[in-house]
């Protein structure tokens, strides 16, 4: 199948280093390929090393062994018709494929075809892409002030994995307290916690804070604005962006769509730039991320607390970042018949103010937690590399997991903050500040 | 509600109903919990906290399917069409194609000679207007079911409502309209929805005579709060005026899961066992229904797992918590108090329901229960 992608730059060069390669795939993985080749630009460095990775390992794949590992797709391809579709645009002909391959009942053969020969090449590449010996990971999650935590059902999803760790939380009293005692002090020449900065270097990308509210932020932001040096995405903060694009979404609906798919398809090609200040580090590929988080997640422009999940999740699977925080917060109440009212704005004539709900916050981050921890130990990029921590403000007590050794043997005495603090930090390899805490032995030996 | 309500031409065909249709005794209603709900927040016993009443009122009273299975697409319409086709469907998912195969609606409508008002669909889900029958030529919309989708009524007499610029308030009236009309209006798996007219339309009567229940509807303090309890309104007031043989239910709040709320999901699932319970109630208060109408519920399907899924908020893995369901039925003909491990599939619904009313469906890939029937 001859495609016409109009790649430029390094991914032109791939496609046209592997077009022989490209040329034999099944047609609908080679538009695959070609469509992610398009969004170059959009992609994170892991998601461009996956792809440099693939095509390299496919062109350099034995000829019998290509030949079996696509035979299944290319057989139901030829008894859906596929090669019979004039489309030369990648992107249009995959859309062309799947309405063929689901008017013949095969979508759901297709797709554990394909399933079935990226587990055949994931291996290999997973092994090039991640080696042992690659730093370790942290991902945090709080529980910010405010949700009705119930102590006797905290992280009970976790069904006795990690170690719960008691904690001594005097002087710290409220949010901010408590955040700048676990992340330490802040690095006023870099921005952000000494830990992270130290942590990441001079890359953004490499440390991810993900909240519902701003207290994160809060702690990040440093009095000059020449650009963070940690990337923050807050569901507050976006705000201004969030009204923008279900703006402009509902002038569309209102002014007529002709399908789910067009919809979708102007939805994608909005350029909506957030204003100066939502954002921490603004870099384009971010931007394109904010947008896709938001339309793709199918409540994270209505619930805070999923906005945080699911850029939380996009965030671990796309742009790998080294440490990753996330807080949720309480959600609003419903109103009649859904309060998940699209595209409103309240109003004083609405009479119906908004009301959170700190009971309905607790069920809903503690499934939401547990989704981030899964998706994290799916990804080869984290698992049996990652120290996983849980807190909850306000509760003396935290769950840590750490993914190569998931059942602690010894429950640890208690600790402060800044003992968390410490351990973070020896876990990451950063040096520990001389007069704050001590690493916890039991989770960092 | 006042007998304003009941159009008057129907009420017309009620009285004047012609001695060749053959309306059988038995009636049946199929509740689903639309959205569709896990095995493990239901049936399963950790789950019996969100099924309270299905759980300790009406499993007792009935019988029980806990090795449900739902196969097929993982969507809202393809699955509530292969309930009431008993084959799998594979048309666009929002609603823009009908079944492919005949329904249970015109199978049944066509062998008895019955009236449109004998068999219903009443969805919360707006993407069912099509659900009422396929498009088969010897079969179509002259046997469909009638097609209600109550928020969307809703919407169109709000519009109406506020569209006179009369009496006090009237201000507040349009901003509570707007919200509504917005509310109501949602879908909670992507923006772009579209209603698709049924082939079967509404009358023009019974949509005016909605509008007089909007003013009611304003100032009842117990006004539904969701579009499930508009929905249980609207099957009561179906089943007061018209005791219909053969009703579809679909319950939907359910699927706010997509928004990734768990205890939104939770809450719904709770709404819609109290509704269920509610509506067999209901059933036994009426002459028409009481010792001779059988109810079976059963969800759609089911959502993604957390381990081999996607979670709660979706259903569309093709995962075993994707298709693991359940099927509870009671009333007329159901054996108390019993259940059976034997695996069932959802499309067995729909030749059950030919069985329990005496009619013909030879073609489907379901089969009776035999215990039902």
């Amino acid at each position: 199948m001859q495609f016409s992608a109009g790649l430029t730059g390094e991914a032109a060069t791939l496609a046209k280093t592997h077009s022989e390669m490209l040329a034999r795939l099944p047609a609908t993985v080679h538009a695959f390929i070609l469509v992610e080749l398009q969004k170059w630009p959009a992609l994170f460095a892991p998601e461009q090393r996956y792809q440099r990775a693939l095509l390299q390992h496919l062109s350099r794949l034995p000829r019998r062994e290509f030949d079996e590992a696509a035979a299944g797709i290319e057989r139901i391809e030829a008894d859906a018709g596929v090669a019979r579709l004039g489309e030369r645009n990648p992107s249009r002909f995959q859309d062309e494929a799947q309405a063929l391959l689901r008017n013949r009942g095969l979508n759901v053969a297709w797709r554990g075809e394909v399933d079935g020969f990226f587990q055949k090449i994931d291996p290999a590449l997973e092994a090039q892409l991640y080696p042992a010996d690659a730093p370790r990971r942290l991902v945090v999650q709080l529980y910010g002030s405010g949700i009705a935590v119930q102590r006797e059902k905290l992280w009970s999803r976790f069904k006795g994995a990690g170690v719960r760790v008691p904690l001594d939380l005097d002087g710290t009293s409220g949010s901010e307290q408590f955040l700048q005692a676990l992340f330490g002090a802040r690095d006023s020449g870099r921005g952000g916690p000494a830990l992270m900065a130290g942590a990441i270097e001079a890359a953004p990308l490499d440390a991810w804070l993900i909240e519902s509210h701003e207290a994160l932020h809060r702690l990040c932001e440093r009095s000059e604005t020449t650009g963070g040096a940690v990337t923050g995405l807050s569901y507050d903060r976006l705000r201004p962006y969030r009204d923008e694009l279900t703006r402009a979404l509902n002038r569309k609906v209102q002014s007529g769509v002709e399908s789910p798919q067009a919809f979708a398809a102007y939805a994608r090609s909005l350029q909506i730039i957030p204003p100066a200040g939502t954002l921490m580090y603004s870099a384009d590929v971010l931007i394109a991320f904010v947008r896709d988080v938001l339309l793709t997640g199918n409540g994270t422009l209505l619930v805070n607390n999923t906005f945080v999940e699911w850029a939380a999740v996009q965030a671990l699977r796309r742009a790998q970042p080294r440490i990753l925080v996330t807080r949720f917060g309480v959600r609003d109440r419903l109103k009649p018949f859904s309060s998940m009212v699209l595209f409103s704005q309240p109003r004083a004539s609405d009479h119906n103010p908004v009301v959170p709900d700190p009971a309905g916050s607790f069920i809903d981050v503690e499934q939401l937690s547990y989704y981030v921890w899964l998706n994290a130990e799916k990804n080869p990029a984290y698992r049996r590399k990652t120290l996983y921590l849980f807190l909850a403000e306000g509760v003396d007590e935290m769950l840590a997991i750490r993914s190569d050794a998931p059942q602690a043997a010894a429950r640890p005495a208690r600790a402060r903050l800044s003992d968390v603090h410490a351990t973070m930090a020896q876990w990451l390899g950063v040096p520990v500040p001389d007069g704050s805490g001590r690493p916890i032995v039991e989770i960092v030996q | 509600m006042a007998d304003w309500w009941l159009p008057r031409r129907l009420f017309a065909q009620r009285t004047s109903e012609s001695k060749s249709t053959r309306k059988p005794e038995r009636r049946v209603i199929v509740v689903t919990f639309g959205g569709g709900v896990r095995y493990e927040d239901t049936l399963a016993r950790e789950g019996w906290v969100n099924v309270p009443r299905l759980t300790s009122e009406l499993v007792p009273q009935g019988l029980v399917y806990p090795n449900a299975r739902h196969e097929g697409l993982t969507g809202h319409f393809n699955s509530t069409g292969a309930l009431v086709t008993g084959s799998r469907q594979n048309v666009d998912a929002y609603g823009s194609e009908a079944p492919v195969t005949p329904t249970i609606f015109e199978l049944f409508r066509k062998e008895h000679a019955l009236r449109p008002e004998e068999a219903w669909v009443i969805a919360t889900n707006k993407s069912f207007g099509l659900m009422g029958g396929s498009k088969l030529r010897s079969l179509g919309d002259p046997y469909s079911a009638n097609v209600v989708l109550p928020k969307q009524l809703l919407i169109s007499t709000i519009k109406a409502a506020v569209s006179t610029e009369t009496g006090p308030g009237v201000e507040d009236r349009h901003a509570l309209a707007e919200r509504m009309m917005l509310a109501l209006d949602e879908g909670y798996e992507g923006f772009g929805w579209r209603v698709f007219e049924s082939g079967r339309a509404l009358g023009a009567e019974l949509k005016a005579s909605l509008a007089k229940s909007l003013l009611a509807y304003f100032n009842d303090p117990a006004a539904p709060t969701s579009g499930d309890e508009l929905t249980f309104f609207m099957t009561k007031e179906i089943m007061n005026r018209f005791a219909p043989s053969l009703l579809v239910v679909n319950f939907w709040d359910i699927d706010i899961a997509h928004y990734g709320a768990f205890s939104l999901y939770l809450e719904a699932v709770r709404r819609t066992d109290r509704l269920v319970h509610e509506l067999w109630q209901h059933a036994q208060s009426l002459p028409q229904y009481r010792d001779r109408t059988t109810l079976i519920v059963v969800p759609e399907m089911g959502r993604d797992s957390d381990v081999a899924g996607n979670g709660f908020a979706n259903h569309r893995s093709g995962d075993e918590s994707c298709r693991r369901v359940w099927l509870v039925a009671l009333g007329a003909g159901v054996p108390r108090g019993a259940g059976t491990e034997r695996p069932i599939r959802t499309l067995d619904v729909a030749p059950t329901v030919a069985q329990i009313l005496g009619f013909k469906m030879a073609d489907c890939e379901g089969r009776p229960l035999a215990e039902l029937t």
